[in-house]
């Protein structure tokens, strides 16, 4: 488990291996489904350095607009 | 002619000098989002770009910025590389009217040499990686998305192609942005109302005529199929997935098949969008895939987004104005001479009309915010001469500078529906409109000083045809 560098979540998983061994693993957050690379800058992938601005905060995600909404079952 | 497939064209972009193929290792992040966005800042008659050499992948190859240039697009319709844009236009309506064209069904397809079919992970799979910085995540944003409309599953003419963004959330996982306009959230709609999933298939990787058609606002009972082959002048090669009733174009690279599930939402984004902002983060539906296919070697296409002009402008440009041209036609069909929606897919248009008295212009400009396309766009529409070419920006700013007057020729219409993704509007989705009517006055409306309009030298036209001989020959 690794920390999301956009919501904080510590539930974030690796979820690819570079195919060359060693180059990069790539991550995803199972809470606000940011993924990111190991080897981008330290702003995309370190908690404390990415954007104030476009951090997520976990309490807003169940209240974000759906598009589309889900519509009621009918009978066909 | 037509394009046999995405190999096909790249090679007639790499004969005719439009396809840069860049060898040297690069980093998948920042380098490839940022090639993108620096292709069209450097030039407007850029070439597609061709990586094979990017950092941890083996043999993986990702094509960008495709029909990101008049010349691009030009060739997409086999025309010369150097056509104008307003004889883009006005070929592709003339094909237009071509339409329908029957398709031609195959019984294999390229992409059957390699089936996954258990364990998907779409991150092994595809060369994946982050466009604009601040992104949710990598995406897939020039996939032809095909689905069926499940109250009318037999009809090929309501099966939809189009392109919607697609952030790849988990191994075999895919948020997708129906909005609610899209043909595609209407098959959602109903799938979910029976309380079913929506069987879709995402085609990666195709010859450019049918992502053309499948980014361009047609009716939902025409086929993309059906107008692809008007448009490349032979029928459109399709086949049908096993086991599905999904037509996808033959010569795709890869097919990922899956569905939407019903009823489930999840956030997404942001992502950069084509307003040149963030679209903020929203619940949106999900994939899942569960089989995908490949060419060996396959090649990954990816188109950079931002703010214009990117390859989105050029791909949504003519396929915009000419359906908007059309409906102009159908209320108007003596006065319409040319449509150019190409500013933002539309939030801005430019309309040139002849007109029949005072008031006219006006009228043509209200008329294109009640199109279909118009409903969500032509946030202000600038209606000029005939004689003005609305491809021409430097010839609209003078009947701009020249024939409009602020104090008749401005009309503001307030709260208007527009695209909930344009920024300024407010609540999203709504905003005011304006029409500037740069036409000239004629009858009743009698004002202003124009009874001597400066006409070209007697011989331009004749020096303009031996010009663009003499530079096409270059």
């Amino acid at each position: 488990m690794t920390t999301c560098p956009r919501c904080d979540s510590t539930k974030a998983e690796a979820v690819a291996k570079s195919p060359v061994q060693g180059a990069w693993t790539v991550y995803t957050c199972p809470v606000c489904f940011y993924t990111w690379r190991s080897t981008e800058a330290d702003k995309f992938t370190e908690p404390s350095k990415y954007e104030p601005s476009f951090k997520v905060n976990q309490a807003d995600i169940p209240n974000a607009i759906q598009v589309p909404t889900v519509p009621s079952r009918t009978n066909h | 002619m037509a394009y046999k497939d995405f190999r096909d064209f790249l090679d007639t972009l790499r004969k005719e000098g439009q396809l840069l193929t860049i060898e040297d290792e690069v980093m998948p992040e920042p380098d490839l989002g940022s090639a993108g966005r620096a292709i069209n800042n450097v030039s407007d008659k850029s070439p597609a770009l061709l990586f094979t050499n990017i950092h941890g992948y083996q043999n993986a190859s990702v094509a960008m910025n495709v029909i990101g240039s008049w010349p691009n697009h030009a060739l997409m319709m086999g025309l010369p590389k150097n056509t104008p844009v307003k004889e883009q236009f006005f070929e592709f309506a003339r094909r237009w009217d071509n339409f329908p064209v029957p398709v031609k069904r195959m019984d294999s397809a390229p992409f059957q040499e390699v089936e996954i079919n258990q364990d998907v992970n779409l991150f092994d799979i595809l060369p994946l990686f982050r466009l604009n910085q601040y992104d949710g995540g990598f995406y897939i944003d020039k996939a032809c998305v095909i689905s069926r409309d499940p109250s009318d599953p037999d009809n090929f003419n309501k099966q939809n192609v189009g392109i919607y963004r697609i952030q790849v959330k988990g191994r075999d996982t895919l948020g997708i942005q129906p909005v609610p306009q899209h043909d595609i959230a209407v098959h959602l709609r109903m799938a979910e109302e029976r309380g079913e999933n929506l069987p879709v298939a995402l085609a990666i990787g195709c010859e450019p005529v049918i992502t053309t058609m499948a980014a361009a606002p047609i009716g939902y009972d025409q086929s993309e199929y059906e107008m692809a082959g008007a448009i490349q002048g032979e029928p459109y090669k399709v086949f049908t997935l096993p086991g599905t009733n999904l037509d996808v174009p033959w010569g795709a690279e890869f097919i990922l098949e899956g569905e939407i599930l019903a009823g489930v939402r999840e956030f997404e984004g942001p992502f950069g969008e084509f307003t040149g902002h963030y679209s903020g983060g929203r619940s949106m539906p999900v994939i899942r895939i569960k089989r995908v296919y490949h060419r060996k070697n396959p090649i990954f296409e990816h188109l950079y987004i931002g703010m214009p002009w990117t390859e989105t402008d050029y791909m949504v440009g003519v396929n915009t104005c000419v359906p908007m041209y059309q409906q102009l036609k159908d209320a108007f069909p003596n006065e319409i001479v040319a449509v150019n929606a190409m500013y933002t897919h539309g939030l801005v248009a430019i309309i040139s009309t002849k007109k029949r008295y005072g008031g006219f212009a006006k009228a043509v400009g209200m008329r294109a915010m009640t199109t279909p396309h118009g409903l969500g766009y032509c946030k202000l529409v600038i209606v000029v001469d005939e004689t003005v070419d609305p491809f021409n920006l430097p010839q609209v700013m003078w009947a701009l500078s020249t024939k409009m007057h602020p104090a008749h020729d401005v009309i503001i219409l307030p709260d208007m529906s527009v695209l909930p993704l344009d920024p300024g509007s407010n609540p999203a989705g709504i905003s005011h409109k304006m029409i500037l009517d740069a036409t000239t006055p004629v009858a009743p409306e009698t004002r202003g000083h124009y009874t001597q309009p400066l006409d070209a030298p007697l011989a331009t036209e004749k020096w303009e045809k031996i010009f663009q001989d003499l530079l096409s020959n270059q």
